[in-house]
């Protein structure tokens, strides 16, 4: 088995030019983001208190810089705190939210961004997932297939990336339409 | 050698490098069976079919088991950082792991000490992490499916489920031209892209090389893995000495082909599709060409 040697994240996180791939968890109050730090730092994630560009403040002066890729495992380890919302450091400040959706004769693709997942009308039964490239998806991959759509476990909530967020709300459409009779 | 690196989706598989080997239904990699399908797993198994037909080197691989932690793509950014010099790969395919953006700056320093530096090749979020990093320019292919173009396209964009909502409302097969122009002006492309889609589009920063259009097989996009064959035939047959853009056509050209070999559904499993390409390949490539 291979151990890496011990790598200094400081010294590799000097390195970086930019505050690329890096989101802020926003609070109203500085205790509430103390008290969210520590919960991160202690169920393993990166994180760090900073403080918010002007153009993205909301509510207090202090925000806990994270990984954005990791915004859902984040948000589930934040339940116990209060906070305004998730933003990224750069670029669009809304997470994806259209759904676009393909009929086959007896199937249905639900695509949520880069993800997509696909059921039998029929039965409601989950006959594949496809798209994405964050390490969750091969594995809520293999959770969710040839399982009824209201069965399996929320990608959100058993998923860390945002590509599994991305599927979540795949998930979501395909519940709609599964409730609706499955026909679009 | 051909050096494919990623995640595979087990909680407790430790790092493993080794040559992929087939075992059945299963690979064989240094004495660890893994399912062959989904992911990095159908990216190894398709380069090893084309390899195996080829009749040059397997695959080399590193892999570790990650649920979506990031500690198993954390081990093989490590040993690649560690290794890569020693290791010395003619091409280095890198595929589904956390988006780690310091480590991927650092691994890309690596390669740039190799000499002969290999050819780059990145999909899923080790595409994801390149652009997001800024070092999209200094890879040697990208294979993007529509979604992921529109994020390329978004200069600001550090991962698809944060692009432009405009960007990706109109990204249909009409935009990717614009798309990939957009691309290459923001330095979100590599030197080549294969965007995968309705036709399958081979770009570099001219513009479109060469489209893909038949056969047109819809169900192939519902199917878990059917870019990632894609990425594991190109990068096989670079290895074997093609040139990219012929590499391209050919991949997307023979991932086309075995879906039409049998009825695919949206339900065929991507085992099925991998399983019907040595058919695709005795009918459109010569080993000895």
């Amino acid at each position: 088995m291979f151990w890496p040697k011990k790598k200094n994240r400081k010294a590799l996180r000097n390195k970086s030019e930019a505050k690329q791939g890096k989101g802020l968890v926003l609070f109203d109050t500085v205790e509430e983001a103390i008290k969210a730090e520590k919960l991160v730092t202690k169920a393993g994630y990166e994180c760090c208190l900073v403080a918010p560009p002007p153009s993205l403040r909301k509510g207090c002066d202090v925000a806990v810089e994270i990984n954005l890729v990791e915004q859902p495992a984040i948000e589930r380890t934040l339940q116990p705190v209060s906070y305004n919302e998730v933003v990224p450091l750069a670029g669009s400040a809304q997470l994806l939210d259209i759904v676009q959706v393909f009929e086959f004769p007896e199937h249905i693709m639900v695509k949520a961004g880069n993800m997509k997942l696909t059921f039998e009308t029929q039965s409601g039964i989950i006959v594949n997932t496809s798209g994405g490239g964050c390490p969750d998806i091969p594995y809520l991959h293999i959770e969710m297939m040839g399982k009824h759509l209201d069965e399996i476990p929320r990608p959100r909530d058993i998923g860390h990336t945002l590509c599994a967020l991305m599927l979540d709300r795949a998930v979501e459409g395909a519940r709609e339409i599964w409730a609706e009779g499955g026909t679009v | 050698m051909l050096l494919i690196a990623g995640i595979i989706p087990r909680a407790d598989t430790p790092l493993i490098y080794g040559t992929a080997a087939r075992q059945g239904s299963l690979l064989s990699i240094d004495g660890y069976d893994i399912p062959s399908g989904q992911g990095t797993a159908a990216m190894i198994s398709a380069a090893l079919a084309m390899t195996e037909y080829l009749q040059i080197d397997p695959p080399r691989v590193v892999i570790a088991g990650d649920i979506g932690r990031g500690n198993g793509s954390r081990l093989i950014y490590q040993y690649l950082i560690e290794h890569l010099a020693e290791i010395s790969p003619r091409v280095l395919a890198l595929h589904y792991w956390m988006p780690d953006l310091e480590l991927m700056q650092e691994l890309y320093e690596q390669v740039q000490l190799l000499n002969p530096r290999p050819m780059l090749i990145a999909d899923a979020a080790s595409m994801y992490a390149a652009k997001a990093v800024g070092l999209a320019s200094g890879f040697d292919v990208f294979t993007p499916d529509l979604s992921e173009i529109a994020f390329l396209a978004d200069a600001e964009a550090i991962h698809p489920a944060y692009i432009d909502k405009h960007l990706f409302e109109s990204c249909d097969v009409n935009s990717i031209p614009e798309l990939i122009a957009a691309a290459y002006r923001n330095q979100g492309a590599a030197r080549f892209l294969l965007v995968k889609g309705e036709s399958d589009f081979i770009a570099d920063k001219n513009g479109i090389l060469a489209s893909i259009d038949g056969p047109d097989i819809p169900e192939l996009e519902c199917i878990g893995g059917t870019g990632d064959t894609i990425t594991g035939m190109c990068a096989a047959l670079i290895f074997s000495g093609m040139d990219i853009e012929n590499a391209l056509k050919l991949s997307a050209q023979t991932n086309r082909e075995a879906g039409a070999i049998n009825h695919t559904t949206p339900a065929t499993r991507i085992e099925e599709i991998i399983a019907r390409l040595p058919e695709v390949f005795r009918s459109k490539l010569n080993p000895r060409e």
